[in-house]
């Protein structure tokens, strides 16, 4: 312990006089600060605003459906900086949830000062967290997005009701990590210039269309329930996936 | 293996298979097993094996709190007199009387097993625990109710302090206990282990009997853990009409294939096969050598001379009988380390 003080001291100090050398030739540092990522839901191709419990008709389908719930796993943020490297924000493991206050609002905390081109991020879980055992967090299994009898996590569920089923329910819980069938996505967002300098606002703005579940795939009248991996939750977290895109920051 | 650091002082030996150091103000345990067994596939990781942390995880076992009503614990289904399988019941009773439709396997050296329940469908110990928690016919609970009862405890808020030093309990520490103490659940001292570590010797019947398991069942079978961990196909999936590892690959090859279980202590872990349905070891040899029929989808190695089935005389299956009785560990189902 008392080792590790004086050498932080000694840091100290060794930075303090570096950086008053400096000062006046190089730009002034940026702080580090909150990066948020809001997603915004919209439904189908009228970009009608999404919400729970309010009736949309699927355009394609010509089926209504009503949702209960949705949400859905996004992980593995990175940020590209001006010079081209990259920085990789820690354990960033979030669920977007429609149906709690927030729930759409990721707030990624203590990222580093400067200037950054680029968002990368995962949609769904990394197939490493899939397989290494009890987690917390985002990824703890109480929060209902985890198969108890097919290990794995359930990378999106969407539930509600739709008189086009044969039950009047639906209920979607797709997720899979092995093989041809596997869920994770990576997509990358080019976002112009995001600022992040201490408590200056470092919003960034992305558009997901909820409709885009049924972009390929069967109506409800065919399959209003899906509990497993497969080629049914590779199909349609593929299109919704690919709906997902970038649209203003703000800073 | 990994060792912890074991600071000079008190060193005590607890059970047959469990080191005891002392560090800091929590008691490090050490996983001890025979040289010949592999190193195990769990090593605790991040979930640091404390006493307890293990003594956490026995209480939890064998608490029915951790069910919707409160009238089954794990320990209702895993008996140690059984070495952690049911009490001689083919289909275990979970909360309201709601039965499952497979058989309880033993909890025996799950620290080296590379999945678990009948399909493999779970990929990790320290997630095992969730499934019979939150299942319908088993425990029937939700995971955050769990946390609220538990939290409710004097007793358990103060456990759960003392091991993992967090404010609240979470998830991951009632999975974490539990794991510490599944995975200590070793069984090595059987006279199967004695004759292997030089302490005993099998009498002529069992000498014969241990040749023909290797012989004849020891390539799915194999010692010292009496498992491969594979999936295979015996034909008893397709009496029972469950598809097994296939409900997890939807792999067309995986239908009605098991896990292959380990035989030690097979004889109180009766009755057998996933769905409880042989009553006897007897029987089991009797469907080995005359019971099982011809199928396409029925194992490879489970043909001789193009005939299915692995054909055994009266007086060969009496000599295998008297080896797998060799396999009972008598120690492990009396220790009272893992009692409640
Ligand atoms: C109602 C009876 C019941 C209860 C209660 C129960 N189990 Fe089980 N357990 C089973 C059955 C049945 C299986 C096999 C299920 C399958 O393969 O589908 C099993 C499987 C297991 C396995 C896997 C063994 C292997 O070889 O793969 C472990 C480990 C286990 N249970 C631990 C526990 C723990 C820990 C608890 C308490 C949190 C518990 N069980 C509660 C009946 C029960
Ligand atoms: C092709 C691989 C294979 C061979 C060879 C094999 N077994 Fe098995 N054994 C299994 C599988 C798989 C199961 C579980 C089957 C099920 O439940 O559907 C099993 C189950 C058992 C069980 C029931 C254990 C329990 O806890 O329910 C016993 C006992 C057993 N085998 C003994 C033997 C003996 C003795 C031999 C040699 C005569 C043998 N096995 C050969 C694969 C094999």
């Amino acid at each position: 312990m008392k080792f590790n003080l004086l050498a932080i001291i000694a840091l100290f100090i060794s930075v303090l006089s570096f950086t008053s050398c400096t000062e006046d030739d190089e730009p002034k540092t940026l702080a580090a600060g909150e990066v948020s990522i809001e997603f915004d839901h919209v439904f189908g191709p009228n970009q009608l605003p999404f919400n729970l419990n309010t009736e949309y008709t699927h355009q394609r389908l010509g089926e209504k459906m009503t949702f209960s719930m949705f949400r859905y796993y996004v992980s593995n943020v990175r940020l590209k900086k001006t010079d081209g490297s990259w920085y990789t924000v820690p354990e960033s493991y979030y669920i977007v949830d429609l149906g709690v206050n927030d729930g759409t609002h990721l707030h990624l905390e203590n990222i580093p000062g400067g200037e950054y081109t680029d968002i990368e991020m995962m949609f769904g879980v990394d197939s490493l967290r899939n397989v290494s055992g009890a987690q917390t967090g985002a990824l703890d299994p109480a929060k209902g997005m985890f198969w108890s009898w097919n290990s794995g996590y359930i990378m999106l569920k969407a539930e509600g009701t739709s008189p086009a089923s044969s039950d009047g329910s639906f209920a979607f819980h797709l997720g899979g990590f092995k093989g041809e069938f596997a869920v994770p996505t990576v997509k990358a967002y080019s976002l112009g210039k995001l600022t992040v300098d201490g408590d200056r606002e470092a919003e960034i703005h992305m558009v997901a269309n909820t409709g885009r579940l049924w972009h390929e795939a069967d109506g409800l009248a065919v399959r209003s329930t899906t509990h497993m991996p497969g080629a049914v939750a590779k199909q349609m977290t593929g299109t919704f996936y690919d709906g997902i895109v970038f649209d203003h920051i703000h800073n | 293996m990994k060792t912890y650091g074991i600071i000079g002082k008190t060193c005590l030996f607890f059970g047959l298979t469990v080191l005891l150091s002392c560090q800091g103000d929590r008691d490090t345990l050490q996983m001890r097993y025979p040289g010949y067994f592999p190193e195990p596939e769990y090593t605790f990781g991040n979930n640091v094996l404390t006493s307890e942390g293990f003594d956490l995880g026995k209480k939890l076992f064998y608490d029915p709190i951790l069910s919707k009503d409160s009238t089954v614990s794990c320990a209702s289904c895993h008996a140690q007199e059984h070495a952690f399988a049911d009490h001689g019941t083919a289909l275990s009773v979970g909360v309201g009387g709601k039965m499952g439709s497979r058989n309880s396997p033993a909890i025996v050296n799950a620290a080296w097993q590379t999945s678990f329940m009948w399909d493999g469908g779970i990929n990790h110990i320290e997630i095992m625990s969730f499934a019979p928690l939150t299942n319908e016919v088993e425990m029937a609970e939700d995971m955050n109710h769990i946390i609220q009862k538990l939290s409710r405890n004097d007793l358990y808020r103060s456990s759960f302090q003392a091991v993992f030093g967090k404010p609240k309990i979470e998830s991951q520490q009632v999975f974490y206990a539990l794991t510490q103490y599944m995975a200590m659940l070793i069984s090595d001292d059987s006279k199967y282990d004695r004759v292997k570590q030089g302490k005993s010797a099998y009498n002529e019947e069992e000498s014969a009997g241990y040749s023909l398991f290797i012989q004849k069942c020891a390539t799915c079978h194999p010692e010292p853990l009496f498992t491969d961990y594979s999936f295979r196909n015996t034909g008893i999936g397709s009496k029972s009409n469950d598809t097994g590892r296939y409900k997890i690959t939807l792999d067309d090859r995986d239908v009605y294939k098991f896990k292959v279980p380990s035989l030690r202590n097979v004889a109180l872990t009766y009755p057998y096969m996933h769905d409880g349905s042989i009553r006897n070891l007897r029987s089991v040899l009797d469907y080995y050598s005359e019971g099982i029929r011809e199928s396409d989808l029925l194992d490879p190695s489970l043909y001789k001379n193009g005939r299915p089935g692995i054909f055994l005389t009266e007086d060969e299956k009496d000599k295998l009988l008297s080896f797998l009785n060799t396999l009972t560990d008598f120690t492990f189902t009396t220790n009272p380390l893992f009692a409640e």
